[in-house]
């Protein structure tokens, strides 16, 4: 297995970084698909860690690699899915924000 | 072939086959009843007509028990007697209630007072309840009555008498409250109704007892098992006293006496029915079916002795000074009741029942001769309203004063060779206390019955001026003449040679099994030794009795006797009051027990509902609470979630470092 060269460090940074721009669009967002699109990118972020680690700890050599393809995998599916349901609600209610989404709430 | 070899194994098998009754017998049982059912259905619409099903009915039914009595009581049906399987009632695994009938000759000489007693007292109440606008109502509730009793003295299993038992108990209550619209009818149904429930409560357990012991309350099996000595000791002991528990409830024994005075709100038919002859037997006739099961614990006997003779002489204290006729009608049935269970608790079986015989016929006698008296009187029951009725309706005069002396057990009338009988054996089984006070009952019971008649019949009127005495219609003096002859000869009839007569004769097989068990054996009588002197002094109290009250109230002796109660204040005050009985239960049950109840009513609402309650209201308070912090937004979600995971995080790095 190829060593990539350089160090851990910038990819984690790079990781953290979309992590949070994520977490961030998902918590001050209003519009669900772009929710959707934050956990998207946090997702990617936590798949660019995987894959840095499996690449730098020989411990983890290979692992990474299978556990980042079910990630996406995951994500594919939750991408189909929140579509779908966010698509349905829509319809329902002529709106993308979700402080609108309000039905159960008494 | 297989049915073929079945029925001859199963006649094999029966080994000495028990006599069989009639095809007909159930009819005692299918009469009354239906007259019953029918009277309830049509009996409205019949009006003034509506006695003549059920009297027809009864009267058939007398004359069938009568078939079967007769015999039952001659010895001709056997020792063991005949019985009759009806049907499986209830079939519960290995727990299985057959419905029977059993005729032997405690049957039948419970019969024999049943259903005679009971058939002139239909007849009576044509005329006595014939200006009535419940008439029908109040043959229909007979009915069910004799159904409910015949049941009772036939039923071969304890749990169909049980069921009868209670039948008599709704009958009995649905006859003291007939006239529901007054108040203390309905009061006195009540108090009749409740106190029977505490004796049924005993009872009830007495019988689950056996059932635990035994598996079955076949009643020949329960007995040939105590027989055997499968029962004995102190659950022995238990199992009878609360079986006699229910005893004493019936049949208004002293602590539960209380609700059978009150129970002369009734129609006096009624009063004679139910509260004399009949239904209040049904105690003294469930000890003696018991017979065995008492025999088994001596301490159960002396419990039935002692309870029985203080209420013998307690009730004739409280006789004495009462005024209403019935109400003295009433402490005497207690009183002999009493004496019953006397000489049941000692050995006497044989006694007791031709006690309950007699004093059945001359008991009715007295309570429908009450009856004719206040009828004539317009519904006055106040003796001291009372007064030189004599002759004015000299059929009820004579047929009470017949009743009077057999009461009070002067010789040759019924009374004295039954009452004579308890005292002798009491005296010859060893129980000398018993003896005694019964002899003084003995003299109290004949002085209040003259008092009776002295302020009744003797002296002169004080009847109101608007009131004129009348003689009743021949529906109610016929059953009284009809009465009058047994309460003269029954006693003869089956009491002589005494210690030799029919009832010794057919009811000894009976209580074979109990005297064995008690060991008493029958000396032979000798009326030149210890049996006659104790006859002499039963007639000799008897007598003194009967002269005192002739002497005080043959004629106008107010003075005379208000100076005697001056002299006796406090126990005049006592007697009066009925030693203040009801008082002390409504003290305790009313007063205490409602007080004792408000505080658990109070612990119930506040602390047991409050738990309850609070919890509930802890839950929801708390669920409006935590509703405030589901806004519905999802971005708040989220930052619970981002703020937990950090909070882990944090944790995470600074716990695991």
């Amino acid at each position: 297995m190829s060593m990539i060269a350089g160090h851990l460090e910038p990819y984690l940074v790079l990781s953290g970084l979309l992590f949070s721009i994520g977490s961030f669009g998902f918590l001050a967002r209003r519009n669900a698909i772009s929710m959707l699109m934050s956990v998207e990118i946090m997702l990617n972020a936590v798949n660019i860690a995987v894959v840095a680690f499996g690449a730098f700890v020989p411990a983890l050599a290979g692992q990474g690699i299978a556990f980042a393809m079910l990630i996406i995998a995951v994500a594919a599916a939750e991408a189909t899915v929140g579509l779908a349901i966010i698509i349905a609600i829509y319809r329902n209610r002529k709106t993308p924000l979700v402080d609108e989404y309000d039905t159960m709430r008494q | 072939m297989s049915l073929i070899t079945a029925l001859i194994r199963a006649a094999s098998e029966s080994g000495e086959p028990a006599a069989v009754l009639p095809e007909y017998a159930p009819l005692l049982l299918l009469l009354p009843l239906g007259g019953f059912l029918l009277t309830a259905a049509i009996g409205r619409r019949l009006g003034k007509l509506a006695h003549i099903v059920p009297l027809l009915a009864i009267v058939a039914t007398w004359a069938l028990s009568m078939s079967l009595a007769v015999p039952a009581l001659l010895g001709d049906l056997g020792e063991a007697g005949a019985s009759r399987e009806l049907f499986t009632w209830i079939a519960s695994g290995d727990l299985t209630f057959s419905m029977g009938i059993h005729v032997d000759a405690l049957t039948g000489a419970l019969l024999l007072v049943v259903t005679t007693v009971g058939a002139l007292v239909h007849l009576y109440s044509v005329g006595y309840m014939s200006h009535d606008p419940g008439y029908w109502r109040f043959f229909a509730y007979l009915n069910l009555f004799m159904f409910s009793m015949l049941l009772l003295v036939l039923a071969s299993n304890l749990l169909v008498v049980f069921a009868a038992w209670e039948l008599v108990g709704l009958s009995s209550y649905l006859l003291i409250g007939f006239w529901y619209t007054k108040r203390e009818p309905g009061l006195a149904a009540k108090k009749a109704f409740i106190t029977n429930r505490v004796g049924d409560v005993g009872f009830a357990l007495g019988l689950m007892g056996l059932v635990a012991v035994f598996g079955t309350l076949d009643i020949p099996t329960v007995l040939a098992g105590v027989a055997a000595g499968e029962l004995t000791g102190t659950a022995a002991t238990v199992i009878a006293l609360l079986i006699f528990c229910g005893a004493v409830g019936k049949s208004a024994q002293f602590p539960l006496h209380v609700w059978l005075p009150d129970a002369m709100e009734g129609p006096t038919p009624v009063s004679a029915l139910i509260h004399a002859a009949t239904m209040v037997n049904a105690g003294v006739y469930l000890v003696a079916r018991m017979s065995p099961l008492f025999a088994a614990s001596p301490e159960a006997m002396l419990v039935v002795a002692a309870i029985g003779i203080f209420t013998a002489i307690f009730a004739a204290s409280i006789a004495f000074t009462q005024t209403d006729i019935k109400r003295v009608l009433a402490f005497s049935t207690l009183s002999q009741l009493g004496y019953m269970f006397a000489a049941l608790g000692v050995g006497a079986w044989v006694p007791a029942i031709f006690h309950l015989i007699t004093h059945g016929f001359f008991k009715g006698l007295l309570f429908l001769g009450s009856g004719s008296v206040i009828h004539a009187v317009d519904g006055e029951q106040e003796m001291p309203k009372m007064g030189g009725l004599a002759k004015k309706i000299p059929i009820t005069y004579a047929t009470m004063l017949i009743g009077t002396i057999a009461i009070a057990g002067l010789p040759p009338l019924a009374g004295f060779w039954s009452k004579d009988e308890i005292l002798g054996e009491a005296f010859k089984f060893g129980y000398t206390w018993v003896w005694l006070v019964g002899l003084v009952v003995a003299g109290a019971t004949a002085f209040y019955m003259f008092r009776l008649m002295g302020l009744t019949f003797w002296g002169k009127s004080r009847i109101r001026e608007d009131v004129h005495p009348h003689e009743s219609p021949w529906t109610m003096t016929l059953p009284l003449i009809l009465l009058a002859i047994p309460s003269i000869g029954i006693g003869v009839l089956l009491g002589f040679p005494v210690a030799d007569g029919i009832i010794v004769h057919g009811l000894e097989p009976i209580f074979h099994t109990a005297n064995e068990m008690l060991g008493h054996e029958h000396a032979k009588w000798q009326l030149f030794g210890i049996d006659g002197i104790l006859m002499l002094a039963s007639v000799t109290v008897a007598s003194i009795g009967t002269a005192i009250g002739v002497r005080l109230f043959r004629s106008d002796n107010g003075d005379r006797i208000r100076a005697i109660t001056a002299r006796l204040q406090p126990l005049y005050v006592g007697s009066k009051g009925r030693w203040f009985f009801d008082d002390l239960n409504d003290l305790i049950f009313v007063r205490l027990g409602g007080r004792v109840a408000h505080a658990a009513w109070w612990f119930d609402r506040r602390i047991v509902d409050g738990a309850v309650n609070g919890v509930g209201a802890l839950t929801s308070s708390g669920g409006r609470g935590l509703r405030q912090i589901q806004t519905g937004r999802v971005q708040n979600y989220a930052l619970g979630i981002a703020l937990g995971l950090a909070a882990m995080a944090i944790a995470y790095l600074v716990i695991g470092s």
